[in-house]
């Protein structure tokens, strides 16, 4: 968006306050949603529980299709539409809810590098995993991600996507790594993330932030999910701060909400491993 | 043949060869023919790794793929060389440079290099097996892995390109672990969190300053035509650098516009504001971090210092015809201090872009030199003259005379300029 059109946008926002049938929209939960996909869905519900701000959850098949921006989640405030978390935020506080006022300006800095650094090494390999191992592709990804359609729009929709992203994975390169070093470069990330967090409850000490979200967001994810092989959790599971963290925010933050909870989210993964 | 170097200066290497007598009188005696660069003597039987950078050989862009520069003088624009030929509307890089390494005595000091390679600054320290403490551990294993080199193209021949004796090691994060390992360190001071924060950072340059960088030199079409392609295509040999360039080119615009180019952003021109818009953000990020301080983790330069660097040295100091970004990093006084403190203590570039000590160096070289050729044209000149005054005698060959610092550092290279 140009410069004009955001500050219009931004005007916009700040008119009107939080409504309280403002709507996520993701795919399927149960048959659809990919692990990147829920990873950044739960991270931007994740955000929204931390602001009190409140929230319904979606899903419909054709989610991908109706963000403005091609990613899932997006969010539906009165009459606007925003996707993924960075313009969430930036939505949010326009509205007058922020969490990272607190933060000086050094912090605020390092909290956009933890940010980058997540969405760099984090999202890319989940990304990796599912569109370019071929065992998850076959087992899982191509089933899931062309359920709600019909043979052989299914299979011809997750072939385009999984071009699509090959096609980004080789010009970040990263079509030239292995499933090891993917993982290696997941442990490398966790373990710096774990280095930051130490012993303190939130990445700035007393109080979350959009970080926080977006490291939940993916982490308990990865944790909840059941893939071909165990091996990804097995890489964050090796850092207790880590999961003592991801606990730590569902139990605040989600456990009066049993309809849309991460606990209930993470019992139906286990049927990711099936075929469907 | 002539050469300048980046200060301007036209500069000299004799080459010494076998002479017939008859010629000999020509050039004073000698077969002397002035070209290239002095270079200084590197004592044998030191440690020595060449570096080499810039894409000559290897096509590729590697992470910011520039040859050195001859085109980084401050603030003028790239004229004409005077001392070089007809068209270049830039200066001439110097030939490749083989940066030899050298290890004193009480640490070392790495090489400077281009790129993200650039300033790989401080002595070492003698740490652990894999270079100290744990914040070097983590960066180690992270960097040690293979990266992808964040530049334009990943393939096998990416520049910059470490040779040490037998080994050939070919991206950023493999050369810095490759120097971990002979325990050149320069982040064995930092704990686990600033280890940690090096990363962050890092992955932060990846994602916001690279896809502008890259527009600036390759998709940008005035710099790209004006700088950036008569640069690398001066230094590729015939026929592919008609097409190296463009196919560079071409991958740099893929790749910021797989990356960046989804819906909302539909055309080019939103794309290019919108990257432009993150860039300056994350100079202003930058800033922000460093402070007042002189390097991002106290008074030592670490790996962060020297991949900032190496990602703001371009901007900083390459004379584009656009260069809205340069001028946005021209308005953060501390990171055009943190370049210059960087250029003038690991590349002895002082501010001006000339550099005093080399100079004094390469002049007194020079001048040995020319004592040595003028000993040795008195001497032959005697030699002729006792010749032509005996008896006929079948003429003496000459011995051959070489340079006294060996074939293979006398190089062409003196001027380290990034």
């Amino acid at each position: 968006m140009s410069l004009v059109a955001e500050a219009f946008v931004t005007q916009l926002a700040a008119a009107e306050p939080w409504p309280e049938n403002a709507a996520l929209y993701q795919q399927l939960k149960e048959e659809q949603i990919l692990l990147s996909d829920n990873a950044s869905s739960l991270a931007v519900q994740a955000f929204l529980q931390m602001c009190n701000l409140p929230i319904q959850v979606v899903c419909r098949a054709n989610a991908e299709y109706m963000s403005p921006s091609g990613k899932v989640p997006f969010i539906h405030v009165g009459n606007q539409v925003v996707s993924e978390l960075g313009p969430i935020v930036q939505f949010v506080k326009a509205k007058g809810h922020s969490l990272s006022d607190g933060l000086d300006e050094v912090q605020k800095a390092e909290m956009k590098a933890y940010m980058e650094l997540v969405n760099n090494m984090l999202l890319t390999a989940e990304l990796y995993l599912q569109w370019c191992d071929d065992v998850t592709v076959e087992e899982i990804t191509h089933p899931r991600y062309g359920s709600p359609y019909p043979w052989p729009l299914n299979r011809i929709l997750s072939y385009q996507k999984q071009w699509e992203v090959r096609r980004k994975m080789k010009a970040i390169g990263w079509a030239g790594k292995t499933l090891e070093q993917v993982l290696e470069d997941v442990d490398q990330c966790c373990q710096a993330l774990s280095q930051r967090l130490g012993t303190q409850p939130y990445f700035f000490n007393k109080q979350p932030t959009e970080l926080d979200a977006l490291v939940f967001g993916h982490l308990f994810t990865i944790l909840t999910t059941q893939l071909t092989t165990d091996e990804l959790s097995e890489k964050v599971k090796n850092y207790s701060n880590l999961t003592a963290f991801c606990r730590r925010i569902e139990q605040q933050y989600f456990e009066g909400h049993d309809k849309d909870s991460p606990a209930t989210v993470a019992a139906r993964p286990a049927k990711r491993s099936l075929l469907r | 043949g002539l050469l300048s170097t980046w200060d301007g200066k036209p500069s000299y290497f004799f080459l010494f060869a076998p002479v017939k007598r008859s010629s000999s009188r020509a050039r004073g005696g000698l077969g002397v023919q002035p070209c290239g660069s002095v270079t200084r003597p590197v004592s044998p039987g030191r440690w020595k790794a060449h570096l080499r950078v810039g894409g000559l050989s290897s096509p590729g862009g590697g992470f910011a793929p520039l040859p050195l520069s001859d085109a980084w003088s401050p603030g003028s624009p790239p004229a004409g060389n005077p001392s070089h030929g007809p068209g270049g509307r830039h200066r001439p890089l110097p030939p490749p440079p083989l940066l030899p390494c050298r290890r004193t005595a009480g640490g070392a000091r790495a090489p400077p290099c281009e790129g993200s390679s650039a300033a790989l600054p401080g002595p070492a320290r003698n740490g652990g097996q894999d270079g100290g403490s744990h914040g070097a551990e983590l960066l180690g294993r992270r960097l040690g892995a293979a990266l992808p080199a964040p530049g334009v193209s990943n393939r096998h021949e990416d520049v910059p390109v470490l040779i040490s004796e037998d080994i050939v090691i070919s991206q950023p994060a493999k050369i810095l672990n490759f120097l971990r390992k002979q325990k050149y360190n320069a982040d064995y001071e930092l704990s686990a969190k600033q280890g940690a924060d090096t990363l962050a950072y890092i992955a932060l340059l990846e994602e916001k300053l690279l896809p502008a960088l890259l527009h600036t030199f390759w998709v940008e079409a005035e710099n790209y035509c004006s700088v950036t392609k008569p640069w690398f295509a001066s230094r590729i040999a015939f026929p592919l650098r008609f097409y190296l360039p463009g196919k560079m080119s071409r991958e740099a615009l893929n790749r910021i516009l797989l990356t960046r180019g989804g819906p909302p952003l539909y055309s080019l021109t939103e794309v290019e504001a919108q990257i432009y818009r993150d860039a300056k953000e994350c100079l202003n990020l930058l800033s922000k971090r460093l402070g007042t301080s002189q390097f991002f983790f106290g008074h030592t330069p670490t790996t962060l210092d020297a991949f900032v660097f190496g990602f703001l040295a371009p901007i900083y100091k390459v004379c584009f015809p656009r260069v809205q970004l340069q001028e946005h990093l021209k308005q953060l006084p501390n990171l055009c201090r943190f370049c210059d403190d960087i250029l003038t203590c690991y590349f002895r570039l002082t501010v001006s872009g000339h550099s005093p000590a080399g100079q004094d160096t390469a002049d007194a070289n020079l001048q040995k030199l020319t004592q040595l050729v003028n000993k040795e044209s008195n001497l032959i000149e005697k030699m002729d003259d006792n010749l032509r005054k005996s008896p006929q005698h079948p003429p003496r060959k000459l011995t051959t005379l070489k340079l006294a610092a060996g074939g293979e550092e006398s190089s062409p290279l003196n001027r380290l300029s990034p």
